[in-house]
């Protein structure tokens, strides 16, 4: 760990400028720390925002739902308006990490956690994410954990987020706060693929902050589940993993949301997917027919081209354990 | 007559300072006050797997305030590293160990190439970032199939004559299991405090083996084992990871020579992968032949397993081949390939789990084959003696093991056609295999001690790293001496105590138990001799023999009003302590016996075959382990051990990175390791009984039986389960798309 200097805040204008002057942002400190132990973040200051008043999830009067950055993921899984209306929520949450880091992270956080490649929380290995043009140790290293959709030759790092795979299926955005003023971005627009600059992960400029999640309003009834599919049953993160959003009625699929984890470099989205249900009746061919397409346009690596059958099977699953055959 | 303490389900009796923080493990005997002044070392090690260090840069290291030196082979004293063999000797093939800085060759990536010291952890761990060393690296040699050089010596074992049998065999089948690198990973990571008092030097240190700490650092230093004290009272995990001193203990040692202080080494969790052994990469190849009936006719076992380039390690990867069944044409080879890794180094059932998975895998094959229930097929098989030496067993209680186990899990209910058997999305399955380990005893000492309190003290340099060791022995030396539990002190860790054997290969009961049973027994008789003989004792006179001691008090067994405490004949007789050594050293019935522990495993899984995931539901081992002396601590030991054996089964795998030979999943996050949900139903059963040919107290050994024949039952289950044989660990996902 290189030494580096801390100050907590009282405020959040107050944080806004010590971000702006180039500190770290830290919150749960469930991924910071550990990659600055490993010399992969090596701040100069860290910005304790711990303790700024981003804690409350509460109904938008449209009818959504607003949850603060520094919400705990332990306290938003059990959110009663959570779990009753976005089960696709509380599931991916109570799927992530263990007890006891989802009662130190946050949800801010947990979106802009980083990548688990291995060779890029390894300083001695190649990785432009951590070191632009050093190359990808990963592309023709050990590569069964990473991504098949959103990949380019200077990145394949998977993004670890279950979160922000079902905020993506919900169409959700964030909050920002910046030297600036304040602004929104589409969960899509946050967060961003590699193509040259894997070092750029998100779209947020110098000192902005993710104040709030913004789940927008759904017509109802709406199911949602998510199903993460990885080789021990808890602790670990998705080779891949399914968010389900739909919406229902006269025996009609109206709307459907579908993402997908473990998969991509960012959360992916399946429009090919969502646009075979729209307007189909439930049935086990649909079912089928439209996890099919699932993996499209992957691009296998070395020891992760099994994940292409297995995100079209977790598609599937997901789609009848959410839909149903009726 | 009060209960004896053996054979009770007794808590630790360490328990308490464990769950407090006041047991000191070997990184907390600073914070614990018995050493000062202590500063921290780092270790930087290589980034290359095989090659030479072209240049060194400390500069900006040793220019952080606080680091007190950069020690790499640049600067490092040459070490006289006399001739070493520890006990046991993982370089039983030949080789030499690890010389810590003392050339610039490269043999491994994760090789210690320097190490920083400075005044704290911090700005060690800093400077350790800053050392820029530069390599003329090549590709390591990281894969059975391509080695660094000619295999080493072949071991060899052959009876009958394995041609012909094979020739004439109704049903063969040849097969290849492989087992991956797995680590041992205890919860404490390994470290060691050096301390030098002019020529003297203290270690504390996380050792199964304190003697055999102290033995190695003698060589490498040069100088007298009686001038090197190690001190381990407290171990936390090791599975074998402890039973030899690795380079950081000397290279505590060497800083702490170097800055003329204590120094204090831990090694980092991703240190631990390539500084304190692994299981080895094995490819098991084995025939078998049998006939119509399932008689087994020939095995024919062809084995190979990595070792590092510098010492040849050999483990018992031959004995289960030799003697598990009846079969009178056996051939095994067994060679090791040398690799540009570390070597590695016995893990829980070493050799005897990898074993088990090749023949109780086969033995399912077979079964299968031949239509013949896999129980049905072992029990045919059953052996009347050793069959490799034709030596009665001491004793052998398989078909009890098999027995009790296949009614306990309904057994016979059990449709033997794969994919019978469905709950929704799961194909469930019931796999069945045979554990088996040697009974390894040692000469061990003890020393035990009345003092004029009425209590006792009981040493042995033995250790303890999780079986509960100090309990047991507590155990045995209360009944022995007639005192509670609370009456009688064990210690241990220490190498100015009586000789023990190492801490390792379930030998610690059955050896440190005996000499401990043996110690205490005489200090008894010697209290009861001092009685009788004393004419103002109320036992004067009496038979030693007739007197009995219990809880603190002796007494004549015919008229027990008749007698005096320990305290009262102590204090008569003006003592302040009565002492005694004692001993216990395995006799020829080593020879004579053929003596094993053994389980049967059962596994039930439920396979989500559109998934790939395999999930346990329930695991049950019967064990024959031979006396329990403490049932609480001995079910501890079987989760623990069948625990591992899930690992093994389902999720561990070190990958290596066949470039530069890195440890691509050197965390704890990506070297998977059971979860509480991934062992829901794990439980142990013990045959009552106890084995007097074994040894005084007739145990057999259990830490490491109950591991072996876990990870065959669970693939023989997954095959029950699905149709499908996986005969490579781990089962993963992509194995089962």
């Amino acid at each position: 760990m290189y030494p580096f200097a801390y100050t907590k805040p009282a405020d959040t204008r107050a944080a806004i400028t010590a971000g702006a002057r180039g500190g770290r942002y830290i919150a749960g400190g469930t991924t910071l720390v550990d990659l600055m132990r490993e010399t992969v973040e090596r701040p100069d200051t860290l910005v304790d925002i711990g303790g700024l008043p981003l804690r409350e999830v509460q109904a938008t009067a449209s009818g959504g739902l607003r949850i603060g950055a520094l919400a705990l993921m332990s306290d938003v899984a059990a959110h009663p308006r959570v779990r009753s209306a976005y089960p696709v929520v509380a599931q991916a949450l109570e799927l992530s990490a263990s007890p006891q880091l989802r009662n130190m992270a946050t949800i801010g956080g947990n979106l802009l956690q980083r990548t688990r490649c291995a060779y890029f929380r390894d300083v001695t290995a190649a990785c432009n994410k951590r070191q632009p043009g050093s190359g990808c140790a990963a592309l023709e290293g050990h590569n069964r954990s990473h991504a098949i959709l959103g990949t380019s030759d200077a990145c394949v790092a998977a993004h670890p987020s279950d979160l922000a795979v079902a905020l993506v299926a919900l169409d959700a955005g964030v909050h920002l706060q910046g030297p600036d003023g304040e602004r929104g971005l589409a969960m899509t627009e946050l967060l961003l693929r590699p193509g040259d600059t894997p070092d750029r992960e998100h779209d947020l400029r110098p000192g902005e902050l993710i104040t709030a999640v913004e789940i927008p309003p759904h017509p109802r009834p709406l199911r949602s589940g998510y199903l993460k599919v990885r080789d021990r049953q808890s602790y670990e993160f998705a080779l891949t993993s399914a968010a389900v959003v739909l919406h229902l009625t006269g025996g009609v699929i109206r709307d459907a949301r579908i993402a997908a984890g473990g998969v991509g470099t960012v959360p992916w989205r399946l429009d090919a997917v969502e646009r075979l249900l729209a307007g189909a009746r439930p049935s086990e061919q649909l079912w089928a027919q439209a996890a099919a397409v699932a993996a499209d346009g992957a691009r296998p690596l070395r020891h992760n081209a099994f994940k292409a059958e297995l995100l079209k099977r977790t598609i599937e699953r997901q789609l009848r354990t959410v839909g149903g055959t009726r | 007559m009060t209960r004896p303490a053996a054979g009770a389900p007794l808590s630790r009796v360490d328990g308490w300072l464990k769950v407090t923080g006041q047991a000191a493990y070997a990184a907390e005997h600073d914070a614990h006050g018995a050493v000062r002044d202590v500063a921290h070392g780092v270790i930087v090690t290589s980034t290359t797997g095989r090659g030479r260090i072209n240049g060194i840069d400390t500069r900006a290291a040793g220019a952080l305030p606080g680091v007190l030196t950069v020690i790499s082979h640049l600067n490092a004293p040459k070490l006289p590293y006399q001739p070493f063999r520890g006990v046991p000797d993982p370089a039983r093939g030949g080789g030499e160990r690890l010389r810590v800085f003392q050339d610039d060759q490269v043999r491994f990536f994760g090789q210690p190439v320097a190490v920083v010291v400075a005044e704290t952890l911090e700005a060690a761990r800093h400077a350790a970032a800053l050392v820029r060393i530069g390599y003329d690296g090549e590709r390591p040699a990281t894969d059975l199939a391509s080695p660094a050089g000619p295999p080493n010596k072949l071991e060899t074992y052959q009876r009958g004559d394995v041609e012909t049998a094979l020739r004439q065999a109704h049903t063969r089948l040849t097969r290849t299991y492989r087992l991956p690198r797995e680590q041992h990973h205890p919860m404490e990571t390994h470290a060691t405090i050096a301390h030098w008092n002019g020529d003297r030097l203290t270690l504390w240190d996380k050792t199964q083996n304190v003697l055999n700490t102290r033995a190695d650092l003698a060589a490498v230093f040069g100088i007298p084992p009686e001038s090197i004290r190690v001190i381990s009272p407290f171990v936390g995990g090791a599975f074998g990871s402890a039973l030899r001193a690795w380079p950081h203990v000397t290279i505590a040692a060497l800083a702490a020579r170097q800055v003329r202080r204590p120094v204090k080494v831990v090694l980092t969790r991703e240190q631990m992968f390539t500084g304190t052994g692994h299981r080895p990469v094995t490819d098991y190849t084995l025939t078998l032949a049998a006939g119509q009936d399932g008689r087994l006719t020939a095995a024919l076992h062809d084995i190979s397993a990595a070792t590092s380039t510098y010492e040849d390690y050999r483990e018992s990867l031959t004995v289960q081949g030799q003697m598990l069944y009846a079969t009178s044409n056996v051939r095994q080879s067994y060679r090791s390939i040398p690799l540009d890794i570390s070597t590695p180094t016995y893990m829980r059932g070493p050799g005897a789990a990898t074993a088990a998975f090749a023949i109780e895998c086969a033995m399912d094959e077979l079964a299968h084959e031949l239509g013949i229930d896999p129980i049905d097929l072992r029990l045919r098989n059953e052996p009347g003696q050793d069959p490799s030496t034709g030596a009665p067993f001491s004793t052998r209680r398989l078909r009890e093991c098999l027995r009790i186990g296949s009614r306990t899990v309904g057994w016979d209910d059990r449709d033997p056609e794969p994919r019978s058997a469905r709950d929704g999305n799961w194909l469930l399955g019931t796999g069945v295999a045979v554990a088996s380990y040697h009974t390894l005893r040692a000469p061990a000492q003890a020393l035990a001690r009345l003092d004029a309190d009425g209590n006792a003290i009981v040493q042995c340099a033995t250790s303890d790293m999780g079986p509960g060791t100090y309990t047991s022995m507590t155990q045995v030396a209360a009944d022995a001496l007639g005192l509670p539990m609370a009456g009688v002190r064990f210690q241990l860790g220490d190498s100015t105590m009586p000789q023990s054997p190492p801490h390792g290969g379930s030998l610690t009961m059955a050896s440190v138990g005996s000499a401990v049973q043996d110690t205490c027994d005489k200090l008894r008789l010697q209290a009861i001799r001092l009685a009788v003989e004393d004419p103002g004792s109320p036992l004067h006179g009496a038979p030693a023999n007739d007197v009995a001691v219990e809880n603190g008090r002796l007494y004549l067994r015919d008229d027990p009003g008749r007698g005096e405490t320990y305290r009262q004949l102590l204090a008569r007789a003006d003592l302040s302590h009565l002492e005694t050594p004692g001993g216990y050293t395995p006799g020829d019935e080593v020879e004579r016996f053929s003596t094993h522990a053994y389980g049967a495993v059962f596994a039930q899984v439920a396979v989500d075959e559109s998934l790939g995931l395999v999930r346990i539901r329930r695991v049950l081992g019967v064990y024959d382990a031979g006396r329990i002396i403490n049932p609480k601590l001995a079910e501890s030991q079987a989760i623990g051990g069948m625990v591992g054996g899930i690992g093994m089964a389902l999720l561990e795998h070190a990958v290596t990175d066949p470039r530069d030979g890195r440890i691509v999943n050197a965390n704890l996050a990506d070297y998977l390791v059971p979860v509480n949900a991934d062992v829901p139903d794990v439980n142990a059963i013990y045959l009552r009984g106890d084995d007097r040919t074994a040894d005084p107290i007739g145990v057999k050994g259990l830490g490491e039986v109950v591991i072996v024949g876990v990870a065959p039952a669970i693939a023989n289950a997954v095959f029950h389960a699905t149709g499908r044989r996986i005969r490579s660990l781990p089962i993963t996902i992509e194995a089962l798309l």
